[in-house]
């Protein structure tokens, strides 16, 4: 059953996911790019005056591409399950109703993982290239709440998308938009070093939250 | 046999009364779905109040009425995808609202317009669909789709709305259900493909002990399907009869005024029909009762002859054209 429930989201997002991969890769590519030139046409010596004497951020081109890829994927996925109420197919199949939305939003994560696994990986690479590993570990650390940000948008528009009261549906949204802006606040290097564990046990609420839209569709009066 | 059950409780804040009809009916058999005193409201609009009735075991059962009466939404009800105001429904003796999915398993449901993963090939919906269910019949529902002569490949969202309802329905014969609930089965087939699922249907019966509750605008068909009728209208009065009982005693009746008033509907009178061609009345009763009735209700009204009627006719004749 579970093969037959992964087939499915499959189905629903792979065009958009690939379309995704492309993205991400090519702004990987354009970054790596970006780069070389950088230091093609600057002094070395320069290019670290202004990374880390001055800390600017030499790689903001992927900062907005996780929160922009989750929330595409999420619409991908439940787009279609809401369109015309097909929600309720799903609901009829004889799987309890929990254990479908979260082996969809487990595949839908997974998914959305496996960008951000590129992207971080890709940006360690790019870095590490030309500084030491030093400053590609911290430019992991400064994309960690960018990378959080798709995870915030995948479980928001989510939440938005299966939730059948319009008025929750906006509180839904505007507290993920607002998420999204605290996640947005820094502008140098490791910012949010020191907060991070706790944002991410903030996020992972929105894992459970997920049920509650999905039992009041089926519970509705 | 269970024959329900009935009490009033006193408690210190007042009394409480439990009514719990009956789950086996006056044949003995089980009733694979119990609606019992259910109401639903839509904002201020009460749909049904105390509406009750039984779909038994075996039994082939239409939902009929006409548009806006809430067909559809007593089968979301039903179904679980909306809880009533009040009373309650159990399917296959569960609570509507609480199917196991075992039970759901055991329930093959057509949702209005054919509703479907427009997203998915005719291969990759019965390849999604097989795992859930144990008897699955594979063959039963690439039967009815090799008929479309489309490769499986074709995506299910570029077909038209008769293809995409016989794909839907080959899904429904190939889970081989205990009981099928089917809203609207007909929408956009056309009359060949609608015999053709009524073949289907009727080999599906002979396998015994299949229970169908289905609700139809080709009110004909019903005409060689079903066992039972549920007769639904505005403001959820409900009439249920045995299908050949209510075919032997609704009688039409054509008749003539002289210069009076045509009678009105009464409690013999079911309704008065005086648009078109010929007056005509429909009445539960043979032609003496309604004769007596008309002389000393409405004595300026000449009874004429009986008029034979189609399953539809009397349809119309019970629920009024407009």
């Amino acid at each position: 059953m579970l093969g037959a429930i992964i087939l499915k989201e499959w189905l629903k997002i792979r065009w958009v996911w690939g379309a995704a991969l492309l993205v991400h890769l090519g702004m990987l590519v354009y970054l790596l790019l970006a780069m070389r030139h950088q230091f093609q046409v600057e002094h070395s010596e320069m290019i670290w005056y202004w990374a880390f004497e001055l800390r600017r951020l030499l790689y903001t081109q992927i900062q907005y591409l996780p929160a922009l890829t989750g929330a595409v994927i999420a619409a991908a996925q439940f787009g279609p399950e809401m369109l015309g109420g097909r929600f309720r197919l799903s609901l009829h199949l004889p799987v309890r109703g929990d254990l479908l939305v979260w082996s969809w939003v487990g595949f839908g994560a997974l998914m959305g993982g496996l960008l951000a696994l590129l992207d971080g990986a890709g940006l360690y690479w790019i870095i590490s290239t030309w500084f030491p590993h030093e400053a590609a570990e911290s430019a992991l650390l400064t994309a960690l709440p960018w990378l959080l940000g798709g995870w915030v948008a995948y479980f928001g528009t989510t939440l938005a998308l299966l939730e059948p009261s319009r008025a929750r549906r906006a509180v839904y949204a505007g507290l993920t938009l607002a998420f999204l802006a605290l996640l947005d606040q820094g502008h140098g290097y490791q910012e949010y070093d020191r907060i991070m564990p706790q944002l991410t046990g903030l996020a992972l609420l929105l894992l459970p939250a997920v049920i509650l839209p999905a039992h009041r569709y089926r519970h509705r009066s | 046999m269970w024959d329900g059950y009935e009490a009033e409780w006193d408690y210190p804040f007042g009394a409480i009364r439990f009514a719990i009809a009956p789950y086996v009916d006056d044949r003995g058999k089980m009733s694979a779905i119990h609606v019992d005193r259910i109401t639903h409201r839509y904002g201020q609009r009460t749909l049904y109040r105390d509406l009750s009735f039984r779909v038994p075991e075996g039994r082939v059962v239409a939902l009929l009425g006409k548009n806006g009466v809430g067909k559809t939404t007593l089968i979301r009800l039903l179904m679980g995808f909306l809880r009533p105001s009040g009373g309650s429904c159990r399917v296959l003796g569960e609570d509507a609202h609480d199917l196991s999915p075992a039970t759901r398993a055991r329930i093959g449901l057509l949702l209005e317009g054919h509703l479907t993963y427009d997203f998915m090939s005719i291969e990759q919906i019965e390849r999604f669909h097989r795992p859930f269910y144990p008897g699955w019949r594979r063959e039963l529902y690439y039967d009815l789709v090799d008929r479309l002569g489309l490769p499986y490949s074709h995506k299910i969202g570029n077909m038209s709305c008769g293809q995409r309802s016989q794909v839907v329905l080959g899904l429904i014969f190939a889970q081989n259900p205990e009981l099928m609930i089917l809203d609207d089965y007909s929408m956009g087939l056309d009359a060949g493909y609608r015999r053709l699922f009524l073949d289907y249907l009727q080999d599906y019966l002979n396998q015994g002990g299949k229970t169908v509750f289905v609700t139809s605008h080709v009110v004909q068909d019903m005409e060689s399907l079903v066992d039972e009728v549920i007769f639904l209208q505005r403001g959820g009065e409900l009439l249920q009869m045995d299908l050949a009982d209510f075919r032997r005693d609704y009688r039409c009746y054509a008749f003539e005024r002289e210069g009076t008033e045509p009678p009105r509907p009464d409690a013999l009178i079911r309704s008065v029909d005086t648009h078109g061609g010929q007056p005509r009345l429909y009445a539960f009763a043979e032609r003496d009762g309604v004769e007596k009735h008309l002389a000393e209700h409405w004595p300026g009204v000449r009874l004429g002859e009986e008029l034979a009627m189609t399953l539809e006719d009397a349809f119309i004749g019970l629920t009024g054209k407009y």
